[in-house]
């Protein structure tokens, strides 16, 4: 039975066993991996996972369960979701579940045969280009992955949605070290496309190896700088920007009051230079599909245009608490791992943050600012959406003094507020890359320190 | 289903297969979460699936499925990561030695006092809501999260070294998360209980001090002051030290990533890492604890590795394939998210072990410092030897008395400078269980813990 029917014929049976409303979310995986370990393709693998997720809902009471379907079936299912259903409070900010809309668009847009149809063997050839790329005397390729997966799902409620979308993502991971007298060094590089082809795994580990030597010339950081730039490498910025801004700008944290740009619409909340819009369908992006996963169309959203925030992100459930449509922003998938969606349902998420160019390159922007770092690489970037705090250490940077580039530096922590640091003079370059659900240039942040160790 | 799974590996065609296992797991969870009073979420969830692996070589072929199994399901995923396996072989450089795994025949299921399958979710959505009230208590909470979740995994695995075993793992977690704001001032708190265990655990909750006080902790933040930055005198509480004791030694100590010499720690065993004040240990077998389980995904059962004793550095995380490339028994820490991801050497409940200090002593002892506490995040270094732990706040301390509250901090530094300035251990050992990635992904459950412990770090004030 194809996912369409298995949904189809799950929210009859709830229906017949006296679900007022009900939702199916059927969703079918396949992904082809392979891992690098110590320079080799040290697995192979692959995995087919299919499951659903069944919203029941008897008037304001909502029950929720997923399952592989291997050891029950849908009837077991319906029961087990009913029995939820009626034990549940009244969840009176429920409204309803979508109803049906036109969707614009074939369901495979975006989605491409040749990776979807690439298996172990071609990622392994794929991640040993990476190896190859990054080889010298000095520099080895300790861990890598490369996977590439292909989804289709599809949503059926009571309301008449019935639609669904497929798409393919392809997604690496790769590290390399490098060693001389004076210590190790580690490079990092991930890549992101719907389209395998579209990367460059050669060029991938040639900047691996640059990153790793460069990391050998670093100079601890010993000094502590009150008011410097952070320009942050797409990689990077996309990390801590996404987690402001897709954080304050969600619907349902507005209507718990935990977003800080809580009625703040139509106010100046960044930088003017700064524009950014939530596109479900991307052209880029890796989870763009037609519609999200409620079966709502997806849209193009602004969010931040020229530094006024003009609109915040929708699923239907808290959309409907404010009487406004859902923005297609329902959301169950993520890029990075698609396997194992089904086992929640849809919650208020961006889809593909897309932040606007400007007009100036990397260099360009480096050459105006006086003091500063530019960093390719931090342990792990992440900030404090409710105040907007941050405090990353520092991986793989070089400092920026008068313009000019400097020396590469390691063991500093970059510090700051990012609310604070977006309403000063952010300047955004040209360079957009694709990382995970952004697509964004390399940002200059104004305003943070950087405290060395 | 025991006997179909060892059917089909024990006739394996392959010749080159050298080593292959077969394990099939059933996931069975139920989550309720309640926003501002209202039910949020009430679900229960299941999923199943199998993966087998193929050894070929040093090379691993792993094909999963989430279909029902039948003999020729099995069939297929063995051919499948057989297929893969022999592709990925004609890099490898050596033959792995499996011949030492010894076969184990088990049925091992989980004693609960109170089975969370057999708590009625009217009491478990009662609990909640009770949670939720809790935290009602001044009119700046502006934002109450209330979490229950428990989840049940059973697990059957077979090898071709003979071994049959079958187990369950049972884990509950209760989370609360208050949100308080003041003019454009929020801050959070959160707190929770968790383990390896049954509903009892929730049953042993004060539910009123248990969200008042959290509470309570999220509005006092409203007043915190940004953190001191630069190297300093760290009091990291016990949640801290094991945030350290996991991010700094306990990654690095893995031993996939010292095989292959990534780690800093590699060939450290007996070299002197710190003074000798600081022991390190990971147990899996530790009663009741999240990172707690019989086995391991491979069937090899869990224990208790020394990595730090009185400053020496002992041993590494084994799986089967760094055991034996090593030449040492494995440890029972080949671990796989779930059937859908690879095994590799992961930790278990990482700890620091405790010292002579009484907490208090320990501040009262230090002129000037940062007592840092409740950690937030954290990520390792293999390569280079560093370190990032994210905390929520902490307090100046001045001539032994904790003064200023602070908020949001980040400690760093190079693991085996710190460890060399460790100089009181608390007596009083404190854990936190949580969820463990590994590069950025595979997520496992884990415990991290430790006494109080001073030391020298950098902070980062956010």
């Amino acid at each position: 039975m194809n996912i369409a029917d298995i949904a189809d014929k799950t929210v009859a049976l709830a229906e017949k066993s006296g679900a007022t409303q009900a939702e199916v979310y059927s969703i079918r995986v396949k992904t082809a991996s392979t891992y690098i370990d110590d320079d080799i393709p040290k697995i192979g693998g692959s995995l087919v996972e299919f499951g659903i997720g069944l919203k029941y809902i008897i008037g304001k009471q909502i029950g929720f369960t997923s399952s592989t379907l291997a050891q029950e079936t849908p009837e077991d299912v319906v029961e087990r979701a009913k029995s939820i259903a009626r034990v549940s409070n009244e969840d009176l900010k429920f409204v309803s579940l979508p109803e049906p809309k036109k969707v614009s668009g074939s369901p495979d847009k975006y989605h491409d045969n040749d990776t979807a149809a690439a298996d172990s063997t071609i990622l392994m050839e794929k991640a040993m280009e990476v190896v190859k790329g990054a080889s010298a005397d000095n520099v080895t390729v300790p861990n890598g992955s490369l996977r590439v997966s292909s989804v289709q799902y599809h949503i059926r409620n009571s309301l008449g949605v019935d639609v669904g979308s497929k798409g393919t993502i392809a997604f690496g991971f790769f590290t390399a070290k490098s060693e001389d007298d004076s210590g190790v060094g580690e490079g990092v590089q991930r890549c992101w496309s719907r389209e395998l082809a579209s990367i460059d795994f050669s060029n991938i580990g040639e900047v691996l190896k640059s990153q790793a030597l460069s990391v050998l010339k670093a100079k601890p950081f010993k000094e502590k700088w009150d008011d410097a730039v952070g320009v942050l490498a797409p990689s990077e910025g996309s990390e801590i920007l996404y987690g402001l801004v897709a954080f304050a700008a969600n619907g349902e944290n507005v209507n718990k009051r935990s977003s800080p740009w809580t009625d703040k619409v139509g106010d100046v909340v960044t930088s003017e230079s700064l524009s950014i819009v939530d596109n479900g369908q991307s052209e880029r992006g890796l989870l763009s599909s037609v519609v999200d996963d409620e079966g709502v169309p997806t849209q193009k959203t602004p969010i931040i245009e020229n530094g006024v925030l003009k609109a915040y992100l929708f699923d239907s459930y808290n959309g409907n608490q404010l009487e406004l449509s859902s923005t297609g922003n329902g959301i169950r998938r993520i890029a990075r791992d698609l396997a194992g969606r089904f086992t929640t349902p849809a919650v208020c998420a961006a889809t593909t943050m897309e932040v606007k160019p400007g007009t100036k390159s990397v260099d360009d922007i480096i050459g105006e600012i006086k003091r500063g770092v530019y960093i390719e690489h931090f342990a792990w970037p992440i900030v404090d959406p409710m105040s907007g705090t941050f405090s990353n250490e520092i991986r793989n940077a070089r400092i920026i003094e008068n313009g000019e580039l400097g020396n590469p530096i390691r063991y500093a922590l970059w510090v700051g507020n990012l609310y604070e640091s977006l309403k000063g003079d952010v300047m955004v370059a040209n360079d957009l890359e694709v990382h995970n659900k952004r697509v964004i240039p390399t940002i200059a942040f104004p305003n943070t320190e950087v405290v060395g160790q | 289903m025991l006997d179909m799974m060892t059917k089909v590996i024990q006739e394996i065609p392959e010749k080159d297969v050298s080593f292959a296992d077969m394990r099939q797991e059933s996931h069975a969870s139920t989550q309720i979460m309640v926003v501002n009073g209202d039910l949020r979420r009430f679900s229960e969830a299941t999923k199943g699936g199998t993966v087998a692996r193929v050894l070929v070589g040093e090379c691993w072929g792993m094909s999963s499925t989430s279909e029902s199994l039948s003999l020729e399901i099995c069939k297929t995923l063995l051919k499948d990561a057989t297929r893969s396996a022999k592709a990925n072989a004609r890099f490898s450089r050596k033959p792995l030695d499996f011949s030492g795994v010894q076969p184990i025949e088990q049925t091992l299921w989980q004693k609960c006092k109170v089975d969370p399958s057999k708590v009625s979710t009217e009491e478990k959505l009662e609990f909640v809501m009770a949670l939720d009230k809790s935290m009602q208590t001044d009119a700046r909470i502006v934002n109450r999260n209330s979490i229950y979740t428990d989840e049940k995994k059973i697990f059957r695995l077979v090898n071709t070294a003979g071994s049959q075993l079958e187990w369950d793992e049972i884990r509950t977690r209760a989370v609360v998360q208050p949100v308080a704001r003041e003019g454009n001032t929020m801050q959070f708190n959160y707190d929770f209980r968790g383990g390896k265990t049954g509903y009892e655990l929730v049953q042993a909750i004060d539910i009123e001090p248990f969200g008042a006080d959290c509470a309570k902790g999220a509005i006092e933040l409203l007043s915190a002051e940004k953190s001191p930055s630069g190297k300093m005198t760290v009091i990291a509480d016990g949640d801290i030290s094991g945030l350290i004791a996991h991010e700094v030694c306990g990654h690095a100590s893995e031993a996939d990533e010292v095989v292959k010499k990534r780690s800093f720690l590699t060939d450290m065993a007996g070299i002197k890492v710190g003074t000798d004040l600081v022991t390190m240990v990971d147990d899996g077998t530790l009663k009741e604890y999240a990172g707690s389980y019989p086995f391991d995904s491979e069937g090899t059962p869990s224990s208790r590795t020394v990595i730090i004793e009185n400053g020496v550095f002992k041993g590494y995380m084994h799986t089967i394939e760094t055991a034996s490339l090593m030449g040492v028994a494995p440890t029972g820490n080949g671990r796989a998210q779930d059937y859908n991801r690879r095994i590799f050497a992961r930790m278990t409940n990482t700890f620091f072990d405790v010292g002579d200090w009484k907490d208090e002593d320990i501040i009262a002892d230090t002129k000037d410092g940062l007592y840092v506490v409740r950690s937030l995040s954290g990520m390792e270094d293999v390569v280079g030897g560093g370190v990032q732990c994210s905390a929520l706040k902490g307090y100046i301390i001045k001539n032994g008395e904790l003064t200023q509250l602070v908020r949001s901090m980040t400690l760093a530094g190079k693991v085996l400078e710190i460890l060399q300035t460790v100089d009181a251990v608390g007596n009083n050992l404190q854990f936190a269980g949580g969820s463990c990635g590994k590069g950025e992904e595979d997520f496992i459950p884990v415990t991290s813990g430790g006494p109080h412990m001073r030391m020298e770090m950098v902070v980062g004030g956010g």
